[in-house]
């Protein structure tokens, strides 16, 4: 009886893989993508996943790996961060070609990235969850020229 | 908003803007109070309904602000949350309770404490829900970005940006309510430590806690308290920001340029009209940008209007007059009231020592609100204000 209770009473271990539905990182060892989705509907495609089509209320979709390159349409070196981010710290808005805006973290250097920089998919850890082990997600890095 | 019938500000209130050791109740009933006192009002059973705008600080925030003033159990009290909008927001919840004649005379009241809330040294993030936040954007951040585009597009540089600051501090150096004010350089801003580039300590709002009240009538209820200046809403707009994941240019900024076209729309007066502004400058680019997005000026003349002198005092609009956000901080429940305040001071030629010469006829205030993945924000709130006497 105790030990269940202890068992119910213990927290339920928090999430260290963000988010299986927008992210895949294929066994194999292919590069990683992120999941677009398109309705089924009206050809609408969107990321993340919407509640439903945006445009028409489709409950449908089907799902579309997204181009592993972008544009960094613009970026910024975060320096006084959010409570329990370690700083400094770089994001940006990357631009797919599927007419799509990601916001994410990027991998590099504080002052190594500008606008208009060629970017390209990556995954690593962009913070600590509850238990103090790190998240891993999507960032994006500069493509070596 | 469509308005029904005219509706009228009776009276304002504000307190000192800076750190408090005192809770947001504290000072949203000290506003609240010299607002009513401001409209000659001196019992607890004049105004008919009050709205209370507050970010942060808890539930019940409204009865809490009103609770010994012997108004609560006479009318109803209605809480309103959109983070850096709710102020104006609750300002126009009270137009809207006159304007369709739910009520004669109603209060707006934002207030707003951070320092005894908010860990030092961090900055503000939307809700963690937000795909944006666990990536672990933070709003300083998401105006960096917006500061960068614009440098990359037009060539504007730090130094540039500074200018901003200059000029609202310079404008607040008389104003006994602002926080950080007077001389600074355009080195002291660009050397003062990096918070999110290109945006430096001095580019960014300081977290600040305060408090506006605005009282709202009809035109019988002004003359029946003996109001001798009258401030008459041409207009009042409440938007939500639109949702999409495709690009979009952020160095405009749909919701605000939308709502501002609404607010000329529905009160007749366009950006030509009018005298001065509070905008939401809770960063340096930010003012840059809005100069654009109300129609101020043509796109990409943002930073030729700031040094060409049209946005201060003896230009052709007087952008944050009381020095804006810049200087008096950010606490976010209150600044939208506490922008609408100060302007009705200006319209009514209160503001010894900063006072806009000539004594303007038409204000416009305007505040954006929350960060939310897929908008610019969440909410936008902006009101125009003209003398009516």
């Amino acid at each position: 009886m105790s030990d269940n209770k202890e068992a119910k009473k213990a927290p339920k271990p928090d999430i260290t893989f963000f988010h299986p539905d927008l992210l895949i990182v294929p066994e194999n060892g292919d590069p990683p993508y992120l999941q677009g989705y398109r309705c089924k509907s009206c050809g609408n495609l969107d990321f993340p996943k919407p509640t439903l089509c945006w445009n028409c209320w489709g409950e449908e979709f089907e799902i579309v790996p997204l181009s592993r390159t972008g544009v960094l349409y613009s970026v910024t070196d975060i320096f006084i961060g959010q409570a329990g981010m370690k700083t400094p710290y770089v994001f940006g808005y990357i631009d797919l070609p599927e007419n799509l805006r990601v916001f994410a973290q990027m991998e590099g250097e504080p002052g190594s990235f500008k606008c208009d920089d060629k970017v390209e998919l990556t995954i690593g850890p962009i913070r600590t969850n509850r238990d103090g082990l790190p998240i891993t997600s999507y960032k994006f890095r500069k493509i070596a020229v | 908003m469509k308005l029904m019938r005219d509706v009228y500000i009776a009276g304002v209130g504000e307190t000192k803007f800076g750190k408090h050791s005192v809770d947001y109740d504290v000072l949203g009933r000290a506003a609240a109070l010299e607002a009513m006192r401001n409209s000659n009002i001196n019992r607890p059973d004049v105004v008919q309904s009050a709205y209370v705008g507050n970010g942060m600080n808890g539930i019940v925030t409204g009865q809490t602000v009103f609770k010994d003033l012997g108004m609560c159990g006479r009318l109803p009290i209605i809480n309103v949350e959109s983070a850096c909008s709710a102020g104006g927001m609750a300002v126009y919840s009270a137009i809207k309770d006159v304007a369709t004649g739910v009520t004669d005379i109603s209060l707006g009241v934002g207030c707003e404490n951070h320092s005894l809330h908010m860990q030092s040294g961090t900055a503000f993030a939307p809700s963690m829900s937000d795909i944006e936040t666990m990536h672990a954007a933070v709003m300083t951040g998401k105006y960096a970005m917006r500061a960068n585009r614009y440098m990359h597009e037009t060539g504007t540089t730090i130094e540039d940006l500074a200018a901003i600051t200059v000029k609202n501090r310079r404008h607040a150096t008389n104003n006994p309510n602002a926080w950080f004010k007077g001389a600074i350089t355009i080195e002291e801003v660009v050397n003062s430590r990096m918070v999110a580039y290109p945006l430096t300590l001095q580019q960014c709002c300081g977290i600040a806690d305060g408090a506006g009240a605005v009282v709202v009538c009809t035109k019988e209820m002004a003359a029946k308290l003996g109001v001798q200046k009258p401030v008459k809403v041409a207009g009042a707009v409440v938007q939500s920001g639109p949702y999409h994941n495709r690009p979009r240019d952020i160095t405009g900024d749909d919701i605000t340029e939308t709502c501002a076209e609404q607010l000329y729309e529905e009160s007749g007066i366009g950006p030509e009209d009018v005298n001065i502004v509070e905008l939401h400058d809770a960063f340096t680019i930010a003012e840059l940008l809005y100069y654009e997005c109300l129609g101020l000026c043509k796109k990409g003349d943002g930073l030729k209007y700031l040094r060409d002198g049209d946005s201060t005092y003896g230009g052709k609009c007087v952008v944050s007059p009381r020095g804006g956000m810049l200087s008096y901080g950010h606490p976010i429940g209150a600044s939208g009231a506490a922008q609408i305040a100060a302007c009705v001071k200006q319209l009514r030629g209160e503001c010894q020592g900063f006072q806009v010469d000539p004594i303007p006829r038409v204000a416009m205030t305007h505040v954006t609100g929350g960060g939310l993945s897929g908008t610019e924000h969440a909410a936008c709130t902006m009101h125009m204000l003209v003398s009516a006497w």
